[in-house]
């Protein structure tokens, strides 16, 4: 009894968690993009802007929710949906803290990479419901994209399945503590990863689905209200997905110095506040990756992915393994 | 966990049926989806947890992509190919092959259920111990698998070439 | 891990192979086909699961690998073939395709 609620407590909080840091993160990434390129950002509404979020969801809630009558109207409200079901469900399997945890699964990882290939249906179901050809076009390179985006981030996680000998992302943070934080002997793998991560929240360098200038905002063009905040939500949640993994897999989750203090909520606390601030520093990076690159031509996109990437991520995983082998 | 088992079953079976008597080929394979999603469950509940996870990272992750990016390149939309669809769909021409595929289900059931003896599945069985008797026992037949998906990867670049040549003007090309 | 008869298992799967079958069989659409081969192969990596799980070894799930394997690579094949078809006939009409020349 007392461990369904302690589930259902950490259940609650991961959702109203993350669903207020995305928010946050919109003000975050705004004030931050306005600092790198010398200007101020929103700071009217609210100490430092910050109710500015708040006045844009309202305003978001507000507007007609508008459904084309072009559009295929079940696969038009189905598209939103899917990512964040999918990006919240993928959060399940993250440990916060010793414990901490909605599932502790033997096949963490691999639920991860399961709910983030389930989440290319969105972009390319909303491109293909919309009935316009730009979104088609969105829709089109998204599922491209992320098809070869997919296939190496799968395998650049495999060396860290390989060093700590399970799929189980606790396990993998246990395994760290007890040897060295992954981000050192799978330096490699950890920046594919990253690029990896990059593309599958299409952020910008990879952000072609919807690039402005040449789709008009590509798959969500015809999306209004709600149903595009939905869009814009999940985009924020993917890449709090994305940095909770860097944490857990490369930079040993809840590990650091815990001050003297050895037991308790204290503890736990504190190792959550170390994975907290990991989290957001990579948060900070997705920003500053945003402000300092250029977009793209598709096929370069494509060709860097499968050429480059993909060889790469074998090789990362071939010198894993024969270093494994050979140290045994 | 057994009445996991049961409610994915009944929705594999009633998703499956929804695709094979869709007209719109997107919602067919959104349907397509749904019932490999619940054949993943199935797949859980029985204890094949990594054979649960690869179903949906590559069937419903990547080969049913796969077939969404086919339908947008082609770019059929309802209106012309469901008129071909309904056409296709008269009863003369699907009650004779349903009747037979009806005929094979209960020859199923009959062979399967008259065994008689009904015995317990459903034990875990963990990534590692795959790995190891796949890479041991197994090892051929993970030759022969990367040699097909090494045939069919020449197979589709040559196929999915723009400028095929074409074979009734240049000869044997 | 609480557990179901094997059985049942194996009669999901051979119903959902019936079905598999009357897709191929009723629609002419080359891409219904494709996807009911799909439902097929699934259905049968399906079988192979159950009795994997029932004598709890790793069999069932190497075998399912494979049958993934050869199934990514029938639809990479499959999609290419269809793609070519719709280019040349303009039409997914299986039937279309039923001469050998031309």
């Amino acid at each position: 009894m007392n461990e369904t609620l302690g589930t259902l407590l950490i259940i609650a909080f991961v959702i109203l968690g993350v669903l207020h840091v995305a928010p946050g993160l919109i003000w975050l990434e705004r004030r931050l993009l306005a600092l790198w390129q010398d200007r101020y950002g929103p700071n009217r509404v609210g100490p430092f802007g910050l109710f500015q979020v708040l006045a844009d969801a309202i305003k978001m809630f507000f507007k007609e929710d508008w459904i084309p009558p072009f559009a295929d109207k079940a696969t038009f409200i189905l598209a939103p949906c899917i990512i964040n079901v999918t990006a919240l469900t993928a959060f399940a399997v993250i440990p916060f803290a010793p414990g901490w945890s909605v599932v502790d699964m033997s096949v963490g990882l691999l639920f991860f990479l399961a709910m983030s290939s389930l989440g290319v249906y969105s972009v390319t179901l909303a491109g293909w419901a919309s009935n316009n050809k730009y979104s088609l076009l969105g829709g089109l390179r998204a599922s491209a994209q992320m098809l070869g985006y997919e296939v190496f981030m799968g395998l650049s996680l495999m060396g860290v399945v390989l060093m700590s000998g399970t799929f189980n992302l606790a396990k993998i943070v246990e395994a760290q503590q007890n040897t060295i934080w992954y981000c050192v002997p799978q330096f490699l793998g950890m920046m594919l990863f990253l690029i990896a991560g990059i593309a599958e929240t299409h952020r910008l360098p990879f952000d072609l689905p919807e690039a402005e200038a040449e789709l008009i905002a590509g798959f969500h063009s015809e999306y209004s209200s709600m149903k595009f905040g939905m869009f814009f939500i999940g985009e924020y949640i993917g890449i709090t997905l994305i940095s909770c993994l860097m944490t857990v897999l490369y930079f040993g989750g809840w590990d650091g110095p815990t001050f003297g203090i050895s037991e308790g909520l204290a503890l736990k606390l504190v190792q959550f506040g170390w994975f907290a601030a990991k989290t957001f520093v990579f948060l900070c990076l997705f920003i500053l990756l945003r402000a300092s690159f250029c977009r793209p031509r598709y096929d370069q996109l494509i060709a860097f992915g499968w050429k480059i990437m993909l060889p790469l991520s074998l090789a990362n995983l071939l010198i894993t393994g024969a270093a494994l082998l050979a140290l045994e | 966990m057994t009445i996991a088992f049961y409610v994915a079953s009944a929705v594999a079976l009633f998703a499956t049926l929804m695709v094979v008597t869709r007209r719109n080929p997107v919602h067919a394979v959104l349907y397509l989806m749904v019932s490999l999603l619940a054949v993943a469950v199935v797949f859980f509940t029985l204890g094949a947890h990594f054979a649960a996870a690869l179903e949906v990272i590559i069937y419903a992750g990547a080969i049913i992509v796969l077939f969404v990016f086919m339908i947008m390149l082609l770019n059929i939309g309802p209106p012309p190919s469901t008129r071909q669809e309904s056409l296709l769909l008269t009863p003369g021409i699907w009650v004779g092959p349903s009747a037979l595929s009806v005929l094979l289900a209960g020859l199923f059931l009959y062979v399967i259920l008259a065994g008689g003896r009904s015995v317990q599945a459903g034990s875990y069985v963990d990534a590692k111990t795959v790995g190891i008797s796949m890479f041991e026992i197994y090892f051929l037949g993970v030759e022969l698998a990367s040699m097909i998906l090494l045939a069919g990867l020449v197979g589709a670049y040559h196929l999915g070439k723009r400028d095929l040549p074409d074979e009734a003007e240049g000869g044997n090309g | 891990m609480t557990s179901v008869p094997m059985d049942h298992g194996l009669l999901l799967a051979g119903l959902l192979f019936a079905v598999g079958l009357a897709g191929v069989l009723v629609r002419r659409n080359i891409l219904y086909v494709l996807m009911s081969l799909e439902i097929m192969m699934n259905s049968a990596a399906l079988a192979f699961v159950v009795a994997g799980a029932r004598w709890s070894q790793p069999d069932g799930q190497i075998v399912f690998i494979f049958i993934v394997t050869v199934a990514a690579a029938e639809v990479a094949v499959g999609l290419a073939l269809v793609y070519q078809m719709f280019k040349r006939m303009k039409t997914l009409d299986a039937d279309a395709a039923s001469l050998m020349r031309g």
